[in-house]
């Protein structure tokens, strides 16, 4: 985490600026959806440039690169590199095993509770379930779960797996601020340009009045 | 796993402990390894998820302050921003 915070920044809103610069100059006029889209995508990919070559960032290219409305957007920031960034770490198949493997682990989960109400019907009594079993299960389904969420997520294991989701979630809560003090900075310039200020001169002349009081 | 891999993962996840603790309000903190390291991993999973959405939330209502806009005024915002922060 040798990132300053300031020079994430620069490079965030540079990229984020590009990034919409981009996707406005390939469809217009736009929808409200297709703008949403775009400002997401930005971010997302602002954020991926601004942390730098990790494992989670080039997953996070990679699938957002994947998604069809988002491959005209990514030509344009990338250019030549999109190719090559698309070739070495794209990986169809794996893709379809994980959407595969998202449903094996809700239907484990309704599995393991069914299991357990069966044992202790059949058993006629509270079933003594070791805790460290349980502490286990809990612990792998948890994992599965962090490994769906952080991009990437699915090749790693152990330390590195949460080394990668502290990266990320670093990242993301730095994603979160930024938008958020953008959203600050556009409602500002957005009233501004609504707000009449007649109150200006009548201020200036009340301070003139008590200037002329008190002199005398 | 060599001992020496499992040493280095206790430091990560000791490391992982310390750092979400000043992100994500967590209850308790003694236990077992394995307890913590449970209760970690669905803090963990719960704050990324909450921030995807707030990514997504932000991303709604930007689009909306940005609709009248054009792409001057779009950059004075971010260059206001970068400047106010």
């Amino acid at each position: 985490m040798h990132v300053t915070k300031e020079f994430k920044k620069k490079t965030f809103l540079k990229q984020f600026l590009l990034g919409l610069h981009v996707s406005n100059s390939i469809s217009n006029p736009i929808s409200i959806q297709q703008r949403k889209n775009s400002i997401k995508l930005s971010a997302d990919l602002a954020m991926a440039f601004a942390r730098g070559r990790t494992h989670w960032t080039h997953a996070l290219i990679t699938k957002l690169g994947q998604k069809e409305e988002n491959k005209s957007t990514l030509k344009g920031i990338l250019g030549r590199r999109y190719e090559i960034l698309m070739a070495r770490y794209s990986c169809p198949l794996l893709y379809q095993k994980v959407q595969r493997r998202k449903k094996s682990v809700r239907s484990y989960r309704f599995s393991y509770n069914a299991q357990k109400r069966r044992s202790s019907a059949l058993k006629g009594s509270c079933v003594r379930v070791s805790p460290s079993v349980v502490a286990r299960n809990l612990e792998n389904r948890r994992t599965k779960v962090l490994k769906r969420l952080v991009p990437g997520g699915e090749l790693l294991n152990g330390s590195a797996l949460l080394s990668e989701a502290l990266d990320y979630v670093i990242s993301l809560k730095a994603q979160v601020d930024m938008m958020k003090s953008l959203w600050r900075a556009t409602q500002v310039s957005s009233s501004s340009n609504v707000e009449l200020v007649p109150s200006a001169p009548l201020q200036k002349k009340d301070a003139s009045c008590t200037i002329a009081n008190s002199e005398e | 796993m060599s001992s020496r891999r499992s040493r280095i993962s206790e430091e990560e996840i000791n490391e992982l402990i310390s750092k979400l603790q000043s992100l994500v309000p967590e209850s308790r903190r003694r236990g077992s390894n394995r307890a913590s390291a449970t209760k970690l991993l669905k803090e963990t999973c719960n704050y990324i998820k909450s921030l995807q959405r707030e990514v997504d939330d932000l991303s709604d209502r930007l689009s909306d302050l940005m609709a009248g806009m054009d792409n001057n005024s779009a950059q004075a915002d971010i260059i206001r921003s970068l400047l106010s922060s």
